[in-house]
Protein backbone atom coordinates (compact mmCIF):
# COMPACT_ATOMS: atom_id res chain seq x y z
CA UNK A 1 0.00 0.00 0.00
CA UNK A 2 1.60 3.49 -0.69
CA UNK A 3 2.44 5.72 2.07
CA UNK A 4 0.93 9.29 2.16
CA UNK A 5 3.99 10.93 1.36
CA UNK A 6 4.59 8.55 -1.73
CA UNK A 7 1.50 9.99 -3.17
CA UNK A 8 1.96 13.70 -2.24
CA UNK A 9 5.43 13.01 -4.23
CA UNK A 10 3.91 11.51 -6.69
CA UNK A 11 1.24 14.33 -7.45
CA UNK A 12 4.03 16.82 -7.17
CA UNK A 13 6.00 15.64 -9.46
CA UNK A 14 2.94 15.02 -11.63
CA UNK A 15 2.92 18.83 -11.79
CA UNK A 16 6.15 19.72 -12.10
CA UNK A 17 6.85 17.66 -15.05
CA UNK A 18 5.19 19.78 -17.85
CA UNK A 19 6.43 23.12 -16.37
CA UNK A 20 10.17 21.53 -16.23
CA UNK A 21 11.29 23.39 -19.02
CA UNK A 22 9.42 27.11 -18.77
CA UNK A 23 10.83 27.08 -14.82
CA UNK A 24 13.99 27.01 -16.12
CA UNK A 25 14.22 29.00 -19.10
CA UNK A 26 12.59 31.45 -16.59
CA UNK A 27 15.39 31.06 -14.37
CA UNK A 28 18.14 31.39 -16.70
CA UNK A 29 16.31 34.54 -18.28
CA UNK A 30 15.72 36.62 -15.08
CA UNK A 31 19.47 35.16 -12.22
CA UNK A 32 21.75 37.67 -12.37
CA UNK A 33 24.65 34.88 -11.69
CA UNK A 34 24.64 32.39 -14.38
CA UNK A 35 26.25 30.57 -11.84
CA UNK A 36 23.47 30.31 -9.76
CA UNK A 37 21.12 28.56 -11.80
CA UNK A 38 20.82 25.52 -9.95
CA UNK A 39 20.56 26.58 -6.27
CA UNK A 40 17.76 28.98 -6.95
CA UNK A 41 15.93 26.17 -8.54
CA UNK A 42 16.36 24.05 -6.04
CA UNK A 43 15.90 26.52 -3.12
CA UNK A 44 12.26 26.97 -5.29
CA UNK A 45 11.28 23.69 -5.70
CA UNK A 46 12.45 22.85 -1.99
CA UNK A 47 10.06 25.15 -0.33
CA UNK A 48 7.18 24.44 -2.91
CA UNK A 49 7.80 20.38 -1.87
CA UNK A 50 7.84 21.76 1.34
CA UNK A 51 4.91 23.73 1.42
CA UNK A 52 3.02 21.07 -1.12
CA UNK A 53 0.53 20.29 2.00
CA UNK A 54 -0.62 24.39 1.16
CA UNK A 55 -1.55 23.87 -2.85
CA UNK A 56 -4.97 23.36 -3.25
CA UNK A 57 -5.87 20.57 -5.84
CA UNK A 58 -7.35 21.94 -9.04
CA UNK A 59 -6.05 25.21 -8.81
CA UNK A 60 -3.59 27.02 -10.51
CA UNK A 61 -0.29 25.15 -9.93
CA UNK A 62 1.81 26.80 -12.42
CA UNK A 63 1.20 30.14 -11.02
CA UNK A 64 1.99 28.37 -7.10
CA UNK A 65 5.29 26.98 -7.93
CA UNK A 66 6.26 30.51 -10.09
CA UNK A 67 5.65 32.40 -7.02
CA UNK A 68 7.90 30.30 -5.29
CA UNK A 69 10.67 30.63 -7.80
CA UNK A 70 10.15 34.48 -8.40
CA UNK A 71 10.74 35.33 -4.77
CA UNK A 72 13.93 32.94 -4.76
CA UNK A 73 15.13 35.09 -7.84
CA UNK A 74 14.53 37.91 -6.28
CA UNK A 75 16.55 37.10 -3.32
CA UNK A 76 19.22 35.50 -5.23
CA UNK A 77 19.68 38.55 -7.31
CA UNK A 78 19.82 41.04 -3.77
CA UNK A 79 22.62 38.49 -2.70
CA UNK A 80 24.16 38.68 -5.82
CA UNK A 81 24.57 42.23 -5.71
CA UNK A 82 24.90 42.35 -2.39
CA UNK A 83 28.12 40.85 -2.63
CA UNK A 84 28.99 42.75 -5.48
CA UNK A 85 28.26 45.83 -4.18
CA UNK A 86 26.26 47.07 -6.68
CA UNK A 87 22.42 47.27 -4.50
CA UNK A 88 19.65 46.69 -7.11
CA UNK A 89 18.25 50.15 -6.83
CA UNK A 90 21.58 51.21 -8.96
CA UNK A 91 20.15 49.47 -11.49
CA UNK A 92 18.64 52.05 -14.41
CA UNK A 93 15.39 52.72 -13.73
CA UNK A 94 12.02 52.78 -16.12
CA UNK A 95 12.61 56.53 -16.07
CA UNK A 96 16.30 57.01 -17.02
CA UNK A 97 15.68 54.65 -19.98
CA UNK A 98 12.25 55.64 -20.64
CA UNK A 99 12.54 59.09 -21.34
CA UNK A 100 14.81 58.66 -23.60
CA UNK A 101 12.97 59.81 -26.91
CA UNK A 102 11.47 57.10 -28.93
CA UNK A 103 12.76 56.97 -32.48
CA UNK A 104 9.78 55.78 -34.26
CA UNK A 105 11.43 55.51 -37.98
CA UNK A 106 13.48 53.11 -36.51
CA UNK A 107 11.73 51.16 -34.88
CA UNK A 108 9.23 50.90 -37.63
CA UNK A 109 12.71 49.46 -39.93
CA UNK A 110 13.15 47.29 -36.80
CA UNK A 111 9.19 45.79 -37.13
CA UNK A 112 9.59 45.26 -40.62
CA UNK A 113 11.92 42.27 -40.51
CA UNK A 114 12.19 41.34 -36.92
CA UNK A 115 13.17 37.67 -37.29
CA UNK A 116 16.14 38.63 -39.71
CA UNK A 117 17.18 41.52 -36.91
CA UNK A 118 16.89 39.30 -33.77
CA UNK A 119 18.80 36.85 -35.23
CA UNK A 120 21.73 38.88 -35.12
CA UNK A 121 20.64 40.35 -31.90
CA UNK A 122 21.06 37.01 -28.73
CA UNK A 123 23.07 39.21 -26.69
CA UNK A 124 21.99 42.36 -27.22
CA UNK A 125 18.24 40.82 -26.25
CA UNK A 126 20.04 39.45 -23.06
CA UNK A 127 21.53 42.94 -21.96
CA UNK A 128 18.26 44.83 -22.54
CA UNK A 129 15.87 42.33 -20.85
CA UNK A 130 19.28 42.68 -18.41
CA UNK A 131 18.49 46.42 -18.07
CA UNK A 132 14.78 46.30 -17.23
CA UNK A 133 13.62 46.77 -14.02
CA UNK A 134 12.71 43.72 -11.85
CA UNK A 135 9.54 44.37 -11.93
CA UNK A 136 9.62 44.56 -15.57
CA UNK A 137 11.46 42.07 -16.19
CA UNK A 138 9.61 39.41 -14.64
CA UNK A 139 6.52 40.36 -15.99
CA UNK A 140 8.23 40.28 -19.79
CA UNK A 141 9.34 36.87 -18.93
CA UNK A 142 6.25 35.71 -16.97
CA UNK A 143 4.01 36.53 -20.04
CA UNK A 144 6.86 35.27 -22.98
CA UNK A 145 8.52 32.16 -21.19
CA UNK A 146 5.46 31.31 -19.16
CA UNK A 147 2.38 32.49 -21.11
CA UNK A 148 0.95 33.65 -18.12
CA UNK A 149 -2.23 36.10 -18.25
CA UNK A 150 -1.95 39.90 -16.17
CA UNK A 151 -4.43 38.06 -13.17
CA UNK A 152 -1.88 34.95 -12.84
CA UNK A 153 1.49 37.68 -13.07
CA UNK A 154 -0.80 39.82 -10.52
CA UNK A 155 -0.61 36.54 -8.48
CA UNK A 156 2.69 35.50 -8.41
CA UNK A 157 3.98 38.49 -8.28
CA UNK A 158 1.31 40.46 -5.93
CA UNK A 159 1.20 43.39 -7.22
CA UNK A 160 -1.91 45.02 -8.83
CA UNK A 161 -3.52 44.36 -12.45
CA UNK A 162 -2.83 48.22 -13.53
CA UNK A 163 0.57 47.83 -12.55
CA UNK A 164 1.42 44.30 -14.58
CA UNK A 165 -0.18 46.06 -17.68
CA UNK A 166 2.02 48.76 -17.49
CA UNK A 167 4.97 47.45 -16.30
CA UNK A 168 4.81 44.99 -19.46
CA UNK A 169 4.00 47.90 -21.67
CA UNK A 170 6.84 49.67 -20.77
CA UNK A 171 9.41 46.68 -21.12
CA UNK A 172 8.31 46.06 -24.58
CA UNK A 173 8.90 49.55 -25.61
CA UNK A 174 11.52 49.76 -24.07
CA UNK A 175 12.85 46.07 -25.52
CA UNK A 176 12.41 47.53 -28.84
CA UNK A 177 14.20 50.81 -28.17
CA UNK A 178 17.27 49.08 -27.52
CA UNK A 179 17.24 46.38 -30.07
CA UNK A 180 16.50 49.01 -32.46
CA UNK A 181 19.13 50.84 -31.10
CA UNK A 182 21.46 47.79 -31.36
CA UNK A 183 20.70 46.91 -34.59
CA UNK A 184 21.25 50.71 -36.42
CA UNK A 185 24.62 50.57 -34.51
CA UNK A 186 25.45 47.43 -35.80
CA UNK A 187 24.37 48.12 -39.41
CA UNK A 188 21.61 45.53 -39.30
CA UNK A 189 18.42 48.11 -40.20
CA UNK A 190 18.01 47.96 -44.16
CA UNK A 191 18.29 47.11 -47.18
CA UNK A 192 21.48 44.88 -48.21
CA UNK A 193 22.78 45.70 -44.46
CA UNK A 194 23.58 42.29 -43.27
CA UNK A 195 25.89 41.58 -45.89
CA UNK A 196 28.57 44.54 -44.87
CA UNK A 197 27.33 44.79 -40.71
CA UNK A 198 29.81 47.07 -38.73
CA UNK B 1 -13.57 52.16 -33.07
CA UNK B 2 -11.29 54.46 -34.54
CA UNK B 3 -7.61 54.04 -36.00
CA UNK B 4 -6.03 55.65 -32.96
CA UNK B 5 -8.45 53.47 -30.69
CA UNK B 6 -7.92 50.16 -32.02
CA UNK B 7 -4.05 50.64 -31.95
CA UNK B 8 -4.04 52.04 -27.94
CA UNK B 9 -5.62 48.68 -27.75
CA UNK B 10 -3.21 46.07 -29.81
CA UNK B 11 -1.39 44.96 -26.47
CA UNK B 12 -4.76 43.79 -25.12
CA UNK B 13 -5.50 42.24 -28.24
CA UNK B 14 -2.18 41.01 -28.78
CA UNK B 15 -2.44 38.90 -24.97
CA UNK B 16 -5.92 38.00 -25.21
CA UNK B 17 -6.73 40.37 -22.30
CA UNK B 18 -9.34 42.48 -23.50
CA UNK B 19 -13.09 40.87 -23.22
CA UNK B 20 -14.79 39.48 -25.93
CA UNK B 21 -17.01 42.74 -26.62
CA UNK B 22 -13.33 44.43 -27.10
CA UNK B 23 -11.73 41.62 -29.13
CA UNK B 24 -14.78 41.39 -31.93
CA UNK B 25 -14.50 45.40 -32.36
CA UNK B 26 -10.93 45.39 -33.42
CA UNK B 27 -11.62 42.60 -35.49
CA UNK B 28 -13.86 44.62 -37.15
CA UNK B 29 -11.84 47.47 -37.25
CA UNK B 30 -8.82 45.12 -38.69
CA UNK B 31 -11.52 43.93 -41.24
CA UNK B 32 -12.11 46.72 -42.70
CA UNK B 33 -8.67 48.76 -42.22
CA UNK B 34 -5.37 47.50 -44.50
CA UNK B 35 -3.30 50.37 -41.96
CA UNK B 36 -4.39 49.16 -38.76
CA UNK B 37 -4.29 45.37 -40.13
CA UNK B 38 -0.93 45.60 -41.25
CA UNK B 39 0.65 48.12 -38.13
CA UNK B 40 -1.26 45.21 -35.89
CA UNK B 41 0.74 42.32 -37.93
CA UNK B 42 3.69 43.93 -37.57
CA UNK B 43 3.37 44.25 -33.41
CA UNK B 44 2.44 40.47 -33.38
CA UNK B 45 4.86 39.40 -35.79
CA UNK B 46 7.41 41.01 -33.56
CA UNK B 47 6.30 39.76 -30.21
CA UNK B 48 6.40 36.68 -31.70
CA UNK B 49 9.54 36.92 -32.90
CA UNK B 50 10.70 37.68 -29.03
CA UNK B 51 8.94 35.18 -27.28
CA UNK B 52 10.20 32.16 -30.08
CA UNK B 53 13.51 33.83 -28.75
CA UNK B 54 12.81 33.40 -25.09
CA UNK B 55 10.44 30.15 -24.99
CA UNK B 56 11.66 27.32 -23.23
CA UNK B 57 13.93 24.80 -24.72
CA UNK B 58 14.02 21.49 -23.33
CA UNK B 59 14.88 21.25 -19.79
CA UNK B 60 18.36 19.88 -18.50
CA UNK B 61 17.77 16.60 -17.37
CA UNK B 62 20.86 16.60 -15.28
CA UNK B 63 19.90 19.01 -13.54
CA UNK B 64 16.47 18.66 -12.32
CA UNK B 65 17.87 15.09 -11.34
CA UNK B 66 20.39 16.83 -8.81
CA UNK B 67 17.22 19.24 -8.15
CA UNK B 68 15.02 17.27 -7.55
CA UNK B 69 17.53 14.41 -5.32
CA UNK B 70 18.84 17.53 -3.24
CA UNK B 71 15.57 18.45 -1.99
CA UNK B 72 14.71 15.11 -1.18
CA UNK B 73 11.69 14.79 -4.04
CA UNK B 74 13.63 11.98 -5.77
CA UNK B 75 15.67 9.47 -4.52
CA UNK B 76 19.17 8.29 -5.92
CA UNK B 77 18.91 5.01 -8.07
CA UNK B 78 18.47 2.40 -5.53
CA UNK B 79 19.53 -0.65 -8.00
CA UNK B 80 23.08 0.02 -8.18
CA UNK B 81 24.24 -3.44 -9.76
CA UNK B 82 22.28 -2.43 -13.45
CA UNK B 83 25.25 0.18 -13.61
CA UNK B 84 27.36 -2.56 -14.84
CA UNK B 85 24.29 -3.90 -17.35
CA UNK B 86 23.65 -0.12 -18.60
CA UNK B 87 26.19 0.32 -21.41
CA UNK B 88 24.57 -2.93 -22.79
CA UNK B 89 21.11 -1.91 -21.93
CA UNK B 90 21.29 0.98 -24.10
CA UNK B 91 23.03 -0.72 -26.86
CA UNK B 92 20.48 -2.99 -26.85
CA UNK B 93 17.60 -0.34 -26.58
CA UNK B 94 19.54 1.54 -29.35
CA UNK B 95 19.16 -1.42 -31.45
CA UNK B 96 15.55 -1.95 -30.91
CA UNK B 97 14.86 1.64 -31.60
CA UNK B 98 16.72 1.51 -35.07
CA UNK B 99 14.85 -1.72 -35.88
CA UNK B 100 11.85 -0.25 -34.63
CA UNK B 101 12.00 3.12 -36.90
CA UNK B 102 12.88 1.25 -39.59
CA UNK B 103 10.18 -1.04 -40.02
CA UNK B 104 7.48 0.93 -38.95
CA UNK B 105 8.49 4.55 -40.08
CA UNK B 106 8.21 3.75 -44.03
CA UNK B 107 5.30 2.68 -43.48
CA UNK B 108 3.65 5.65 -42.02
CA UNK B 109 0.78 7.56 -43.79
CA UNK B 110 0.70 11.11 -43.49
CA UNK B 111 -1.27 12.21 -40.40
CA UNK B 112 -4.18 14.30 -41.13
CA UNK B 113 -5.57 16.43 -37.90
CA UNK B 114 -8.87 16.75 -39.50
CA UNK B 115 -9.46 13.10 -39.12
CA UNK B 116 -7.54 12.41 -35.98
CA UNK B 117 -9.58 15.10 -34.13
CA UNK B 118 -12.59 13.86 -35.56
CA UNK B 119 -12.29 10.26 -34.14
CA UNK B 120 -11.82 12.13 -30.62
CA UNK B 121 -14.62 13.88 -30.90
CA UNK B 122 -16.94 11.41 -32.04
CA UNK B 123 -15.78 9.33 -28.75
CA UNK B 124 -16.25 12.43 -26.98
CA UNK B 125 -19.89 12.64 -28.13
CA UNK B 126 -20.95 9.05 -27.78
CA UNK B 127 -19.26 8.65 -24.48
CA UNK B 128 -16.79 5.85 -25.43
CA UNK B 129 -13.79 8.22 -24.10
CA UNK B 130 -15.39 9.92 -20.86
CA UNK B 131 -14.40 13.93 -20.38
CA UNK B 132 -12.12 14.48 -17.99
CA UNK B 133 -13.29 17.55 -16.39
CA UNK B 134 -16.75 18.38 -16.37
CA UNK B 135 -17.83 22.34 -15.97
CA UNK B 136 -19.34 25.13 -17.00
CA UNK B 137 -17.52 27.55 -16.19
CA UNK B 138 -14.49 28.56 -18.99
CA UNK B 139 -12.50 30.16 -15.96
CA UNK B 140 -11.95 26.23 -14.53
CA UNK B 141 -11.71 24.33 -17.42
CA UNK B 142 -9.08 26.61 -18.64
CA UNK B 143 -6.85 26.59 -15.21
CA UNK B 144 -7.63 22.50 -15.63
CA UNK B 145 -6.39 22.40 -18.91
CA UNK B 146 -3.17 24.38 -18.13
CA UNK B 147 -2.18 22.18 -15.01
CA UNK B 148 -2.12 19.67 -17.27
CA UNK B 149 -0.52 20.75 -20.77
CA UNK B 150 2.95 21.99 -21.39
CA UNK B 151 2.13 24.29 -23.98
CA UNK B 152 0.33 27.28 -23.38
CA UNK B 153 -3.61 27.35 -23.57
CA UNK B 154 -6.10 30.58 -23.34
CA UNK B 155 -9.41 31.07 -22.53
CA UNK B 156 -12.20 28.61 -24.31
CA UNK B 157 -14.74 30.44 -25.82
CA UNK B 158 -18.32 32.17 -24.03
CA UNK B 159 -21.58 31.97 -24.60
CA UNK B 160 -21.61 35.50 -26.10
CA UNK B 161 -19.54 33.64 -28.64
CA UNK B 162 -22.71 31.32 -28.77
CA UNK B 163 -20.12 28.63 -26.99
CA UNK B 164 -21.30 27.36 -23.70
CA UNK B 165 -18.74 25.62 -22.18
CA UNK B 166 -19.13 21.93 -20.53
CA UNK B 167 -15.56 20.06 -19.73
CA UNK B 168 -12.57 19.62 -21.18
CA UNK B 169 -9.29 17.24 -20.62
CA UNK B 170 -6.21 16.01 -22.43
CA UNK B 171 -5.85 13.63 -24.97
CA UNK B 172 -3.73 11.61 -27.43
CA UNK B 173 -3.08 13.23 -31.03
CA UNK B 174 -0.84 11.72 -33.48
CA UNK B 175 1.52 9.95 -30.51
CA UNK B 176 1.26 13.64 -28.40
CA UNK B 177 -1.11 15.49 -26.09
CA UNK B 178 -3.70 17.92 -27.24
CA UNK B 179 -6.02 19.84 -25.21
CA UNK B 180 -9.81 19.94 -25.79
CA UNK B 181 -12.49 21.76 -25.11
CA UNK B 182 -16.11 20.26 -25.17
CA UNK B 183 -19.34 22.47 -25.26
CA UNK B 184 -22.53 23.06 -27.60
CA UNK B 185 -22.65 25.76 -29.96
CA UNK B 186 -27.15 26.02 -30.80
CA UNK B 187 -27.79 22.54 -28.79
CA UNK B 188 -25.11 20.38 -30.87
CA UNK B 189 -22.35 18.90 -29.41
CA UNK B 190 -19.31 21.23 -30.14
CA UNK B 191 -14.86 20.27 -29.47
CA UNK B 192 -12.47 22.49 -29.67
CA UNK B 193 -9.02 20.96 -30.12
CA UNK B 194 -5.76 22.82 -28.93
CA UNK B 195 -2.35 22.12 -29.95
CA UNK B 196 1.00 24.04 -29.73
CA UNK B 197 1.70 25.84 -33.23
CA UNK B 198 5.10 24.32 -33.44
CA UNK B 199 3.09 21.02 -33.80
CA UNK B 200 1.27 22.17 -37.44
CA UNK B 201 4.85 20.65 -39.23
CA UNK B 202 3.33 17.18 -38.15
CA UNK B 203 0.31 17.71 -40.13
CA UNK B 204 1.14 18.39 -44.37
CA UNK B 205 -2.28 18.99 -45.28
CA UNK B 206 -3.10 21.71 -42.49
CA UNK B 207 0.06 23.13 -43.02
CA UNK B 208 -0.34 23.96 -46.58
CA UNK B 209 -3.85 25.37 -45.85
CA UNK B 210 -3.17 27.25 -43.08
CA UNK B 211 -0.16 28.96 -45.18
CA UNK B 212 -2.75 30.09 -47.29
CA UNK B 213 -5.37 30.98 -45.19
CA UNK B 214 -6.03 32.13 -41.68
CA UNK B 215 -9.21 30.19 -41.00
CA UNK B 216 -9.87 26.62 -43.09
CA UNK B 217 -13.32 25.13 -43.39
CA UNK B 218 -13.52 22.05 -44.07
CA UNK B 219 -15.70 18.20 -44.11
CA UNK B 220 -14.77 15.44 -42.13
CA UNK B 221 -17.59 12.52 -42.03
CA UNK B 222 -20.39 14.13 -40.84
CA UNK B 223 -18.91 16.84 -39.18
CA UNK B 224 -18.23 20.36 -40.09
CA UNK B 225 -14.50 21.71 -39.45
CA UNK B 226 -12.68 25.09 -38.53
CA UNK B 227 -9.27 25.10 -38.47
CA UNK B 228 -7.33 28.21 -37.53
CA UNK B 229 -3.11 29.61 -35.94
CA UNK B 230 -4.34 31.36 -33.06
CA UNK B 231 -1.20 33.41 -31.21
CA UNK B 232 0.99 30.13 -30.31
CA UNK B 233 -1.89 27.20 -31.10
CA UNK B 234 -3.67 25.69 -33.46
CA UNK B 235 -7.31 25.39 -32.87
CA UNK B 236 -9.97 23.02 -34.78
CA UNK B 237 -13.20 23.69 -33.91
CA UNK B 238 -15.43 20.54 -34.97
CA UNK B 239 -19.21 19.79 -34.77
CA UNK B 240 -22.05 19.90 -36.72
CA UNK B 241 -22.80 23.67 -36.06
CA UNK B 242 -22.92 26.08 -38.91
CA UNK B 243 -19.57 27.00 -40.28
CA UNK B 244 -20.57 30.60 -39.44
CA UNK B 245 -21.11 29.58 -35.88
CA UNK B 246 -17.84 27.18 -35.91
CA UNK B 247 -15.70 30.36 -37.56
CA UNK B 248 -17.28 32.69 -34.32
CA UNK B 249 -16.09 30.30 -31.91
CA UNK B 250 -12.81 30.00 -33.07
CA UNK B 251 -12.34 33.60 -33.71
CA UNK B 252 -13.53 34.36 -29.75
CA UNK B 253 -10.62 31.18 -28.52
CA UNK B 254 -8.38 33.24 -26.13
CA UNK B 255 -10.35 36.20 -25.57
CA UNK B 256 -10.26 36.63 -22.15
CA UNK B 257 -12.74 36.59 -19.26
CA UNK B 258 -14.33 39.45 -17.83
CA UNK B 259 -12.34 39.78 -14.88
CA UNK B 260 -14.82 40.59 -11.55
CA UNK B 261 -11.59 41.81 -9.54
Amino acid sequence: MAKPSDDRTARFLQHLEPLKAALEAYCRRSVHDPSGVEDVLQEAVGKAFRDFHLYAEGTNFRAWIFRYLNLEIYAGNRSFHRERREALANEPTVEDVWEHAIDEPLIERLLGEPERILSHCDEALATAIGELSPLERSVLLLRAIGQFKHREMADILEVPMGTIMSALSRARARLRLRLAEYAREHGLLGPGSLQNPK
Amino acid sequence: MNCADVRQHWELYYDSEGDSELYLQINEHLAACQGCAKWFFQQAQFEDAVTAKLAAAEPTAELWQRVLYETGVARPASARGWAFFSPFLALAASLLLVVGVWQFAPQRPPEHLSELTAVVHQQLTDESEQIEFSSLSDVEVEEYLKDRVSFPVRCPPRKDAGFEVRGGGVCTIAGDPAAYVVGRVENKDVSIFILPAERLAQFVHERDVLSREAVHHCHEGEYDMVLAKVDRNIVVVIGRGSPDKLERVVRAYGTYPHDPA
